[in-house]
């Protein structure tokens, strides 16, 4: 009779083999990486620029990277699409606080010809007054959009908290930034931060070497001659706020401090504790606030990171008649990691969890790049990996508890609620 | 070619095996062939928050997530108004605890009174976060509606009202259960690094005992032929005017079904596609537009979405938009458009093949279909279309007489 009430024998993962991509150094500061283990026809591209929003105020960090393909002297925005799509890719741009992204995904056979129609439209994008006026309008009124959001509403404000003592971190979007703006700043902009602005290259895909340097050779253009700094330290503004939105049915609730990234020598920790409170399915947070009370559709935790600092978040969406009960919960569920030990069989599983997520996160070329790329970021090489899974296989209920109540005082976060 | 085995219990329980030697994870995935469409227009939104119960914990194991997360794995499900779909992903040596889970949640669930009372709330807050609370929210439980008059396409899977899921009781929960979920009711797909003869004895050790059930037949309404234009303005908070044109297109096994998926693409898949180019580039009257399918089993919509300019009028933009088609209609599109286009499906396609979990989806959706050998079928069929079978179907399908608009007009 087959035994259902028991599970199968588990087997741990003895092993994750983590390869990095080849490096090859544009100049001191720039290298670019490739990941040449793919095995079928796609590749993507990054191109990495120091033209974050910390780079400008105003939002302009935010219209220069949407305005990149927007033309140049000798050919049209439309002209430049064209170029792309029809070789079949896959354009996407975005900023950080501290990097503006490209990626492009196409098919090996036409990499080349989209990176150098992206390098030209990069380099010489013109800024054509009827493209900057639609493409502000366009903008704009997406900005509306969003501000009828309770979810955007609050990050907005939680940025502002967050990144209180930093005011090119901190500012939000406004209005008046779509009224104000001007060709000649926006051209300034680009100037600076990109035509000497690239920071790093990730090419992945079956490519050859000579591909690889022309990459290299197209790169060299607009490679960062000197190393970007970027703040070391940020204060968040402790305490509660409301952003009012009439005729909401749910409230957006974000709770979070500053805190550190992956150079801290509590960070491999902080994330098991992170993982219990609220950062998979059975957490904490989602077991009492979704699975026991229904309050939510969803509530998660997050450690983000920027290059040298780094903050914690709880973010959530609950009926407004329920955001003071769920407040009160997620400082219960605070209160209760610092006060009670974990139990073993809860440890365990985490522990199992999240190096089954690293497993994940390191299968496949892609993701094994991406995984590289955070560890980069800080200076770090996959060695910091291995130390992940050895600290994850000897934390103990103690330092979860430690780290509890170094980190998790409520009086220490700013929370915000929308709605 | 994605290589692929397949063979059947007793029970009926239909099992595909993909063997993937590059990956240390596997992929169990378990498609019920149930969907929104399967429901009462009085009890709606019942297969979602069933998808949510069937997390509450089965027969013989109290809780589902946690023995997965023990295994190093994590686990998810969507409903559409076609299917409800389980997945999970976790080390290939841990696979068993995964055919121990779902096998034990496919012979009976625990159906208790907390685990129906909480998720009722669960999907309830659901409801608010994605359709209420969303500025357009709600327009595809409004499009719905003026685009079905038959056919159980007319709600969406959350359901029609919130009513529907606080009324649900747990007599209608087993009732569902009984009627879709057993083995001759789903497909089950393996993934990874494994030998057949492994998958069918681990596969027959945890299904086989499970009773077959019966299969279930479908008996749905047909949707008539449309032959009026409808249209609906509805007035929201909300800062733009939006508009969705539906248009009735093929069924997912129609011949023309990739047909029209290309013609979505030539109308509006990216900054290059036609109705861009004319209505945003040429003539400025939208901040954005878009063309794409549902790609529903049954016939499905066709829909051109998009937001109008400040200052520009539904009348204004309806004329040029119709002016628009009608060329588009006149003349088939250049064989280098066409090539251009077809670059960009095999893209999209290349990508998607890479990841382990949405290749055992979609052989788990081609056999649900009736013929998984169709999923090495796609790339040639998109390869023999021509810029004549896209016009041909842009005459049939871009029609006013089988047009629903929909309009959100901002208050």
């Amino acid at each position: 009779m087959l035994n259902r009430i028991v599970q199968p024998e588990l087997k741990a993962i003895d092993k994750i083999e983590f390869i990095a991509p080849k490096e090859y150094k544009i100049n001191p500061h720039v290298s670019l990486y490739h990941m040449s283990d793919v095995p079928n026809e796609t590749t993507r591209f990054d191109l990495y620029f120091d033209a974050g929003k910390c780079r400008g105020g105003n939002s302009m960090a935010s219209f220069v990277n949407g305005l990149l393909l927007s033309g140049t002297k000798h050919k049209t925005s439309i002209e430049i699409n064209n170029e792309i799509n029809g070789k079949g890719g896959f354009y996407e741009s975005g900023i950080s606080q501290e990097n503006s992204v490209i990626s492009v995904y196409s098919l090996r056979e036409n990499v080349l010809d989209i990176f150098n129609t992206i390098k030209d439209a990069i380099k010489n994008v013109a800024f054509i007054e009827k493209e900057v006026l639609e493409f502000l309008s366009d903008r704009k009124q997406g900005f509306n959009i969003s501000l009828q959001k309770v979810n955007y509403l609050a990050q907005r404000a939680f940025q502002e908290d967050l990144f209180n003592s930093n005011d090119n971190y901190a500012k939000a979007t406004e209005l008046s930034d779509f009224e104000n703006v001007n060709i000649h700043d926006l051209k300034d902009f680009h100037s600076e931060f990109y035509l000497k602005g690239l920071t790093k290259i990730v090419v992945l895909g079956d490519l050859d070497e000579e591909t690889i340097q022309h990459f290299i050779f197209g790169g060299n253009e607009f490679a960062i001659n000197t190393k970007p700094k970027y703040i070391d330290e940020i204060q968040n503004n402790a305490g509660i706020r409301h952003v009012e939105k009439s005729n909401s049915v749910q409230s957006a609730i974000r709770v979070g401090k500053v805190l550190f990234n992956k150079n801290h020598p509590d960070y491999l920790d902080f994330l098991v504790l992170n993982t219990i409170l609220g950062d998979y399915f059975g957490s904490r947070l989602m077991s009492n606030i979704r699975e026991d009370k229904g309050y939510t559709y969803g509530i998660g935790t997050m450690v983000a990171e920027l290059n040298n600092v780094g903050y914690f978040m709880v973010a959530t969406e609950v009926g407004t008649d329920l955001k003071e009960a769920t407040l009160k919960e997620i400082k219960f569920e605070f209160e209760r990691l610092k006060t009670d030990f974990v139990k073993p069989e809860e440890l365990e599983l985490v522990q199992n969890y999240m190096l089954g997520q690293l497993l994940k996160s390191a299968d496949g070329p892609y993701a094994m790049t991406d995984l590289f790329i955070s560890v980069e970021l800080h200076d770090l090489d996959l060695e910091f990996y291995n130390r992940a899974i050895a600290s994850l296989n000897s934390i103990n209920v103690e330092r979860i508890q430690e780290l509890a109540v170094k980190y998790l005082n409520w009086d220490d976060m700013s929370i915000v609620t929308a709605g | 070619m994605l290589k692929y085995d397949r063979f059947t219990l007793k029970n009926g329980l239909t099992v595909l095996f993909h063997k993937d030697t590059t990956t240390p994870l596997s992929v169990v995935n378990t498609l019920y062939d149930v969907g929104a469409r399967d429901e009462s227009e009085d009890k709606t939104g019942f297969a979602h928050l069933f998808e949510h119960l069937m997390f509450g914990g089965s027969i013989n194991i109290a809780d589902f997530d946690t023995p997965l997360q023990l295994a190093g794995g994590e686990n998810n499900a969507f409903t559409s108004n076609d299917v409800t779909n389980y997945y999970d992903v976790l080390p290939a040596n841990n696979i068993e605890t995964a055919l121990w889970l779902e096998s034990d949640r496919m012979l009976s669930l625990a159906f208790t009174e907390k685990s129906l009372e909480v998720q009722r709330s669960v999907v309830i807050e659901e409801f608010k976060q994605r359709y209420l609370n969303q500025p357009y929210g709600d327009v595809w439980l409004e499009l719905r509606p003026l685009a079905y008059k038959e056919h159980s396409y007319k709600w969406a899977t959350i359901g029609k009202e919130l009513s529907h899921i606080e009324d649900a009781t747990m007599d209608n929960v087993k009732s569902f259960f009984k009627k879709h979920y057993s083995p001759s009711n789903a497909v089950l797909c393996i993934a990874g690094n494994f030998e057949l003869e492994e998958v069918k004895s681990l596969v027959q050790k945890w299904y086989s005992d499970i009773p077959s059930g019966t299969k279930y037949n479908r008996n749905l309404t047909k949707e008539p032929e449309q032959k009026e234009f409808r249209e609906k303005t509805i007035e929201r908070d909300v800062p733009t005017n939006a508009f969705y044109y539906a248009f009735k297109m093929p069924n997912r096994l129609h011949h023309d079904f990739f047909t029209v998926d290309t013609l979505s693409d030539a109308l509006g898949r990216d900054k290059s596609s036609s109705l861009y180019l004319s209505l945003k580039k040429g003539q400025n009257l939208v901040s954005d537009i878009g063309a794409y399918i549902t790609g529903s089993i049954d016939e499905g919509l066709l829909v051109i979405s998009g937001k109008l300019n400040d200052g520009v009028s539904f009348d204004d933009f309806d004329q040029a938009l119709w002016k628009e088609l009608d060329d588009f209609k006149s003349r088939a599109i250049s064989a280098d458009d066409l090539e251009k286009i077809m670059n960009k499906i095999r893209t999209a396609k290349e990508f998607e093949d890479m990841g382990i979990l949405n290749r055992a989806m979609n052989l788990c959706s081609y056999e649900l279909l009736g013929d998984v050998s169709l999923i090495n079928k796609e790339s040639e069929i998109y390869h023999n279309i021509t810029a004549d079978n896209i016009q041909r179907v842009a005459k049939s399908i871009l029609q006013k007489s089988s047009c629903s608009l929909l309009k959100v007009k901002a208050k």
